[in-house]
């Protein structure tokens, strides 16, 4: 269980985190979502230990995140960055290293990841002779090199080629699987939906919404929809508020039961669901609350 | 979960930012062709003084007459003569003329071309003085032991009362020289490239991932410690081709005394120097953001490494003078100037201890203000940061 628990951070007279908390459990994957400039990089900054909070702390397994613990978390910033003039495998490797691994197992976990990178033959290349969409795939291979166990990820998603996106989902999913908790930051709200479980939403430093994604869309309820094969207008007969979205009704303040009996009445039913937001519409709907 | 990792000491992080360094910078390319050059380019400068010396071989000597015998023992016992005994003065006359030797000694008469230079002349004629007294003193009755004794005399030993005026031999110059080179060049190289080490991380923003698994000063210290192995061993070849082409021509034993253990002691101030000026370079390289501004923050360091190695060659004019008394004190120009004085002239001990100290002193504040300028702005990113700010910032 890693736990953020009520960062406060200041630059100067900004207030960058007013009391952040959130946490992922073992094998829980939590989207962070938030505008620009909301905290999301400045408390994951905090997390991984390059910055420090003007209060609050970090818990992993109960007990507060040590240098040790932290080594073996797979970390990506926000600002990308790798040596330029070093090769590719051996810098892969060298991070492995550096997390604590023999350079044997270094130099297999290295070899193993640029193999499902598709860059096994640009090994022994400087990473400033990749294209920018290379040089992003050997930055995932650089956070994943030391097989972490929890990843903390700022805007993992951004960049990447259709196929790396890929392979960043599918190691988040796996990493999860074998029960690390995983927190990863995305603008990209159509991926959080996809591959998170849990998502908290940032802004101004505060955390204005955050639970599982199933809890959050079924609070966030809308109105119902429901699609009938009649040629009949339904609209003035359904009760509470109605309105038609293409050939559906959406109706709102209504007995559900009621609207099913008068809608199967009137012909086959075969669509009768209340609407659930999509993460963006969640999105929208708490920042601008 | 099970998990392939394994204790990670402070050692352990410390080495692999410095076996990095090695591996990246010191086996680059660029490198090991600059070393190879500087290697021949010190092989050459060591056998310069060989070559501008004009010595080539030894001075062939004819030897006739009475006294031959008693000559050829004092000259092959002075050295650097090639002696040829003949039967008749008429053979080592003609010996002369077609140029077998250079001059020829019978009977009491030097026999040259066209005279003999001042050095020749002067030799041959001790040799002669000293082969006559012996002949002498062996007919006057006494024994083969009584006339050693009686030449055993010990040469002049040299007391020089004003040594500051300026009585540097050229070869201690040159010792001196090479030397204050070498010790620039050992310092200002590493001190530039550890600047950039950090800029370049910091530039490329792998200095955030690189700070979740190390601490700064494992960061800051494996770079130092990487870029003075690169630079010893650069050393350690220069110092080893050097000493091997002077003893190949036949320097060695010819340098000044004391230069090698100055050259081993140089070491040990290079070390102090070393941790003086690379986590300055550390620290500063930290206040800027790019590879353009690197060279702004490490001007001071800069200057004040060339003030050393100029301050050096000052002192190589006047090795005992009150301003290289001074020089070879006060840091960071002691680090260049002291052994620099020691490989030229006697310096007192005392004098070798205090700037030692103080060296040793300011190396310990490097260390202190270079790692903490670094951890403090190493993670900041933007326009360059001025040293107070610095300072001012909480890591």
């Amino acid at each position: 269980m890693l736990e953020i628990k009520d960062l406060h951070k200041r630059f100067g007279d900004t207030v960058a985190l007013d009391g952040v908390s959130l946490s992922a459990a073992p094998g829980e994957v939590v989207g962070f979502v938030g505008a620009n400039g909301a905290g999301k990089t400045t408390t994951m900054r905090i997390a991984m230990g390059v910055l420090a909070a003007d209060s609050g702390e970090i818990v992993y397994n109960g007990a507060p995140l040590g240098v040790k613990q932290r080594r073996r978390f797979g970390y990506m910033p926000s600002e990308r960055g790798l040596y330029p003039k070093m090769k590719t495998g051996e810098q892969i490797a060298y991070f492995g290293e550096l997390h604590g691994m023999s350079r044997a197992e270094a130099k297999r976990s290295a070899a193993e990841l640029l193999e499902q990178l598709n860059l096994t033959d640009r090994a022994g290349d400087f990473v400033q002779d990749l294209s920018l969409g290379n040089q992003q795939r050997v930055q995932l291979a650089v956070s994943l090199v030391h097989d972490p166990e929890a990843l903390i990820l700022d805007e993992p998603f951004s960049g990447l080629d259709p196929i790396a996106v890929d392979v960043m989902g599918t190691a988040l999913r796996d990493r999860a699987a074998a029960g690390a908790p995983v927190i990863f930051s995305s603008h990209q709200l159509d991926l959080i939906e996809r591959l998170c479980d849990s998502v908290a939403i940032i802004g101004n430093g505060r955390i204005i919404a955050a639970g599982r994604v199933d809890e959050l869309k079924a609070k966030e309820v809308k109105q119902l929809r429901v699609s009938v094969q009649t040629p009949e207008d339904l609209t003035a007969a359904l009760p509470g508020t109605v309105t038609r979205d293409g050939d559906d009704y959406l109706v709102e303040d209504a007995d559900d039961q009621e609207v099913l009996r008068i809608a199967a009445a009137a012909g086959r039913v075969t669509r009768f669901a209340y609407d659930q937001p999509t993460i963006a519409e969640i999105f929208r709907e708490a920042v601008t609350r | 979960m099970t998990s392939p990792h394994t204790e990670t000491s402070r050692l352990r992080g410390l080495m692999l930012v410095a076996g990095r360094e090695i591996r990246v910078r010191g086996l680059s390319k660029a490198n090991i062709i600059s070393s190879l050059v500087t290697v021949a380019i010190v092989g050459v400068l060591a056998a310069l003084p060989t070559f501008l010396g004009g010595d080539d071989g030894d001075t062939a000597i004819g030897l006739a007459g009475d006294e031959a015998g008693a000559m050829q023992t004092q000259l092959e016992a002075m050295g650097g003569f090639d002696v040829t005994v003949y039967d008749s003065v008429d053979e080592a006359e003609r010996a002369v003329e077609d140029e077998t030797v250079e001059a020829a000694v019978a009977d009491g008469s030097l026999y040259s071309r066209d005279g003999v230079g001042n050095e020749l002349e002067a030799q041959l004629d001790t040799a002669w003085h000293a082969a006559a007294v012996q002949t002498n003193l062996a007919d006057a009755g006494l024994s083969d032991r009584q006339i050693t004794e009686a030449l055993a005399v010990q040469p002049l030993e040299w007391v020089t009362l004003d040594a500051g005026s300026g009585e540097v031999t050229p070869l201690d110059y040159f010792t001196g020289l090479i030397l204050s080179i070498i010790m620039f060049m050992m310092l200002m190289t590493p001190t530039q490239y550890i600047a950039m080490g950090v800029v370049e991380e910091k530039s490329s923003r792998i200095v955030e991932i690189l700070l979740t698994s190390l601490k700064p000063w494992q960061l800051l210290g494996g770079k130092v410690i990487g870029l003075g192995v690169i630079s010893l061993v650069n050393l350690v070849a220069m110092v080893g081709v050097g000493l091997g082409v002077a003893a190949g021509t036949g320097m060695l034993a010819d340098l000044p005394p004391g230069t090698a253990s100055a050259a081993v002691s140089s070491i040990g101030w290079w070390l102090i120097a070393l941790v003086l000026f690379g986590t300055l370079a550390g620290g500063v390289g930290s206040l800027v953001s790019r590879q353009e501004e690197a060279g702004s923050v490490l001007t001071p360091l800069i200057m004040a490494l060339s003030l050393s190695y100029v301050g050096a060659i000052f002192l190589l004019n006047a090795p005992t003078s009150t301003f290289a008394q001074v020089l070879s004190i006060v840091p960071p120009f002691s680090a260049i100037a002291m052994p620099t004085r020691m490989a030229i002239a006697e310096v007192p001990a005392w004098e070798i201890a205090v700037a030692i100290g103080l060296l040793a002193l300011a190396a310990a504040g490097a260390l202190a203000l270079g790692s903490q300028l670094y951890k403090r702005s190493v993670l900041y990113t933007g326009s360059r940061l001025k040293l107070s700010e610095a300072l001012r910032r909480t890591a």
